[in-house]
């Protein structure tokens, strides 16, 4: 459960974000692999090369989900349905690493807002995309 | 155990050099009480942890912060042997503090955020690499004597 002041701190951060989601997606996804290379063996078509207009059009990709989470975060499970189909019958990404992702996302934000990113920042999101993640593992059995 | 490339140690030390060790520490410290709630349960006698605002200014959170802080800086220097330097620190913290060493996981990872926030863009992927490794290296060693 999401407080008022939680969902302020959550629009807040996503207004920052908003407009530069290839940008945000293509860096997360970079931290991804260069931190936590095992995760790579998820996106094998765009880990190989690396390729600058593939990571950006991926992490247009997921940022623009992440986007409908935010309008949407009262009812993750309705939003993120289809999402979650995919990653429960397609994709199947072991839990242990959307804690990995949300890690590096934390460090994106982290990075670019700097002294803007306070404590508080910090907390709402861990929150959301920790809640986010077990919308989207939720169906796997 | 994490090998440590002439890379790794560059980003580490060139990184640390610039570190406020009482301010990142608190701020540390601070951001993990805040973010994980749950963590708070080690420091009942430490007053006051009622709001983000209380914690980020509780003289006793930057004290103990601080402390930390300067623990890991030794670790810096003897990056080779972390096992050995945190070696008694685990003792203690398994035999008379009872920390789970998921929380050593958890303060190295707000550590790295609180080091982004400090240092932008220079907190490039590669130096935050590094600087993971650095704290999940931390992390097992203090959980190494676990019994």
């Amino acid at each position: 459960m999401l407080s008022a002041q939680e969902r302020a701190q959550i629009t807040q951060v996503w207004d920052l974000i908003a407009g530069h989601e290839a940008q945000f997606g293509a860096e997360l996804l970079l931290r991804l692999f260069t931190v936590y290379p095992s995760t790579k063996g998820y996106f094998p078509h765009l880990s190989a090369c690396q390729d600058a207009a593939q990571l950006l059009s991926h992490g247009q990709r997921m940022l623009a989900a992440v986007g409908a989470a935010v309008q949407h975060m009262d009812n993750l499970r309705a939003a993120l349905s289809p999402l979650a189909d995919l990653h429960a019958l397609v994709l199947r990404v072991d839990p242990a690493n959307f804690p990995l992702l949300i890690q590096c996302f934390q460090v994106v934000l982290a990075s670019h807002l700097q002294d803007e990113f306070t404590v508080e920042m910090q907390a709402a999101w861990d929150k959301f995309l920790t809640g986010v993640a077990v919308v989207l593992t939720e169906k796997y059995r | 155990m994490s090998n440590f490339t002439a890379e790794d140690k560059a980003a580490i030390t060139s990184l640390w050099a610039k570190v406020n060790v009482e301010d990142a520490g608190g701020e540390t410290l601070g951001r993990l009480l805040v973010v994980y709630p749950w963590t708070q349960r080690f420091f009942d006698s430490f007053g006051s942890l009622s709001s983000p605002s209380a914690i980020m200014g509780n003289p006793k959170v930057k004290a103990h912060g601080a402390k930390v802080l300067t623990s890991l800086g030794e670790a810096i220097k003897n990056l080779d042997d972390l096992k050995g330097t945190f070696g008694q620190l685990s003792e203690l913290h398994c035999d008379k503090l009872h920390v789970d060493p998921e929380n050593f996981r958890l303060l190295g990872n707000v550590l790295v955020t609180v080091l982004a926030v400090h240092h932008g863009k220079e907190f490039t992927p590669e130096v935050q690499a590094s600087w993971q490794k650095m704290v999940a290296g931390v992390a097992s060693a203090l959980g190494s004597r676990y019994h």
